[in-house]
């Protein structure tokens, strides 16, 4: 069994999806419990492409990857999984603020922070306070995420914070904001949490949820 | 679970051939013109064996002046014994290079007689040290092709620096090795030791792992003593490189065109006596045309005139079919800096989307040759990998199109974790090693370094953790018990 769950961990580590399921198929076939597949193949190969990505050994479309064979073995396990059995990492929204329209970086930390546990929902792009607002209200979620890759546009992130203020949000919520031309100074001038790249961005998110 | 062994995609033999700085009509008149100069002006000829072998071989020969004089299509019909193509062999046959066609090899180049200080960055005296850590750095850099032996052991005696200095390369890296020899007596004692290595002379012979260069001089000369180690090296049976390096306006013409072609003349001199001598012989058209300043008369080797000259040899060394040894990377500057790089860039690019076969002096050579820095050769690695990318070109082909992958993602998608990315982000793009690309903050928390410290580094870090694969214990023993003048002591 042992040797299995070290497939599974491989599978993930390799990014290799359907070996991924079929692996963990087998694995539940074979009466392994949910937290044994989890612990000792699913997040073991994951938490090995943490290690390989940091040193630079495998690059940010191999770890999306892997991220999507681990998903598709969680999915494969779900049913049997018990109240206790999964610490979720925290719920994030996600957003590019008003005025803006890119997101490739945005994407790419929603995609990183997936496949370190989290669940994301991303509101796109162009998104008001307004929206913003109504969205922390819905979901209520651990972390809020803003992305602005204009100088023009980085404004709408202080913004937005005010809107949250002005309906007592801001301390319901940890805010991480990123992009270009966002420096430190300024997320710690509007209240904000900063980081420089998506690797460090994760980072950032576990220490928020300490 | 562990790291994974990733395949240089832009590996030495790719072919190039992308830049041609001479059309076939410049071509042809430079070598018409390099014809007249040897049926008009001729070459000196300092040896006596050597005016005598040009003469039997029907060469116009003036024993008084020591001019040998000869007309083209004598030329073309004694050169044409010599191999199109030659193989250079490393110990590791995975070093192995096919010097054809426009086939590209990018390595090193000697013969510094100073060190740069990896600790302190002063400029020393090289030693026998100094050639094993450069041979070691140079077997571990992925992108260096082959070793050309970087530096002289001041420290030895002139009759023992041949086979220690071969002894040292050979032992720390399986690259190819070649170098220049100072004594006949050398030449012979590093053959025989070759030899043990390879299991026999038949073995040596059938795959050489290591050659020769021994110089003509410009202009026009092949000098007495250098004549004598050229006879000596084509006797030992190894390749053989006989550069010339022509100082466009001051030992050659002040002209490119004019300087090319006296390289030619003075490249053709070494490539027939090799053939006259010994018909077949594995030889190389050996050029390193560089270039004056003339507001000085400083000695230029990292001009973007050298690079030109340099890449329009592999045109002109195909003319005759032969295979070719450039010269570019090298440069003027003191230390490894902004200098150091673009002009080692400029001249390593020109020469290897030109298609030369074997580009030397290319990797940790700076101050016009006369040092060596243990940094450059971790820049001259990626500037050699970016270049090797280049040669490769573009590749258009319904993969690369990727019509269906566009179509996949479609407008607002992104195109990271697609398996198209993955399967060609090795194949498209070439990674550098000492380039920092990562955002400013993180380049700050980690010491705001340049890249000349990141470069140190990687040196350090390769000359403390990284073994090569030594030469065998036994055959090492009977080596240094049977070679006169060999120093028993070496790095581990």
């Amino acid at each position: 069994m042992e040797n299995l769950f070290n497939n599974i961990a491989e599978a993930v580590l390799d990014g290799d999806i359907n070996e991924t399921q079929r692996l963990t198929e087998e694995a539940v076939e074979k009466d392994a419990t949910a937290k044994e597949i989890l612990n000792q193949g699913l997040l073991k190969g994951m938490n090995e492409v943490g290690v390989l990505f940091k040193q630079g050994e495998l690059f940010v479309p191999e770890v999306l990857v892997s991220a999507k064979a681990m998903d598709t073995g969680m999915q494969v396990i779900k049913p049997l999984i018990k109240e206790g059995d999964i610490k979720k990492s925290g719920k994030c929204l996600f957003a590019t603020v008003k005025g803006d329209l890119h997101d490739i970086g945005k994407k790419l930390v929603s995609m990183m922070l997936e496949g370190a546990g989290y669940e994301v929902i991303d509101l796109g792009v162009d998104t008001s306070p307004e929206k913003i607002v109504e969205a922390v209200k819905e979901h209520q979620p651990d972390i809020l995420g803003m992305s602005a890759m204009l100088t023009t546009t980085m404004a709408n992130m202080n913004d937005t914070i005010k809107a949250l203020e002005e309906n007592g949000l801001a301390d319901k919520v940890k805010i991480m904001v990123g992009g270009a031309p966002v420096s430190p100074n300024y997320a710690e001038n509007i209240g904000a949490n900063y980081s420089s790249d998506a690797h460090s961005a994760v980072e950032l998110a576990n220490k928020l949820m300490v | 679970m562990g790291r994974r062994n990733r395949k240089n995609q832009f590996p030495g033999g790719l072919t190039g051939g992308l830049y041609k700085p001479l059309t076939e009509e410049k071509i042809e008149k430079i070598h018409k013109a390099a014809m007249k100069v040897f049926e008009d002006t001729g070459i000196e000829v300092n040896d006596e064996r050597a005016l005598k072998a040009f003469h039997e071989a029907g060469a116009i020969v003036d024993f008084d002046k020591k001019i040998v004089k000869a007309k083209e299509e004598w030329i073309l019909e004694k050169i044409s014994t010599a191999p199109e193509a030659v193989t250079l062999y490393g110990r590791d046959e995975k070093n192995n290079m096919v010097l054809d066609g426009y086939d590209v090899y990018i390595g090193t180049g000697g013969t510094a007689t100073n060190a740069l200080d990896l600790e302190t960055g002063e400029r020393k005296p090289s030693t026998l040290e100094d050639v094993q850590k450069a041979a070691r750095l140079v077997d571990a850099l992925e992108n260096i092709h082959y070793f050309v032996i970087s530096c002289f052991p001041n420290e030895l005696e002139k009759e023992n620096i041949d086979v220690n200095r071969f002894y040292a390369a050979l032992r720390n890296t399986t690259k190819h090795v070649m170098g220049g020899v100072y004594t006949r007596e050398g030449i012979e004692n590093i053959t025989k030791y070759a030899e043990e290595i390879a299991g026999g002379r038949d073995k040596l012979l059938e795959k050489p792992f290591l050659s020769f260069i021994t110089c003509i001089m410009s202009p026009l000369v092949m000098d007495k003593d250098y004549t004598d180690l050229m006879i000596a090296a084509i006797e030992s049976g190894l390749p053989l490189a006989t550069p010339t390096a022509p100082m466009a306006g001051s030992t050659s013409p002040g002209s490119l065109a004019g300087t090319l072609v006296q390289m030619t003349v003075e490249a053709l001199s070494g490539v027939l006596l090799t053939q006259i001598i010994d018909p077949g012989h594995p030889v190389l058209f050996s050029c390193v045309p560089t270039t004056s300043d003339l507001r000085t008369g400083a000695f230029c080797f990292g001009s973007i005139e050298m690079g030109m000259m340099n890449a329009a040899c592999s045109q002109i060394s195909r003319f005759y079919k032969l295979p070719n040894y450039t010269t570019a990377g090298v440069n003027e500057s003191k230390i490894p800096d902004i200098q150091s790089g673009y002009e080692s860039m400029a001249t390593t690019l020109l020469c290897a989307l030109s298609g030369c076969n074997y580009i030397h002096d290319a990797a940790g050579l700076i101050e016009s040759g006369l040092s060596i820095s243990y940094e450059q050769y971790v820049i001259d690695n990626d500037i050699i990998g970016m270049c090797m990318r280049a040669v490769k070109g573009i590749d258009v082909d319904e993969n690369t199109l990727a019509v269906d992958v566009i179509n996949d993602v479609g407008p607002a998608g992104n195109f990271l974790s697609h398996n198209h990315t993955i399967q060609n982000m090795q194949s498209e793009f070439f990674y550098n090693k000492v380039s920092d690309r990562k955002t400013r903050i993180t380049w700050e928390e980690e010491g705001a370094l340049d890249g000349t410290e990141r470069a140190r580094i990687i040196a350090k870090d390769i000359l403390t953790n990284y073994k090569p694969n030594f030469i065998d214990k036994e055959i090492e023993e009977k080596i240094l018990e049977s070679t006169p003048g060999m120093v028993k002591k070496w790095l581990d």
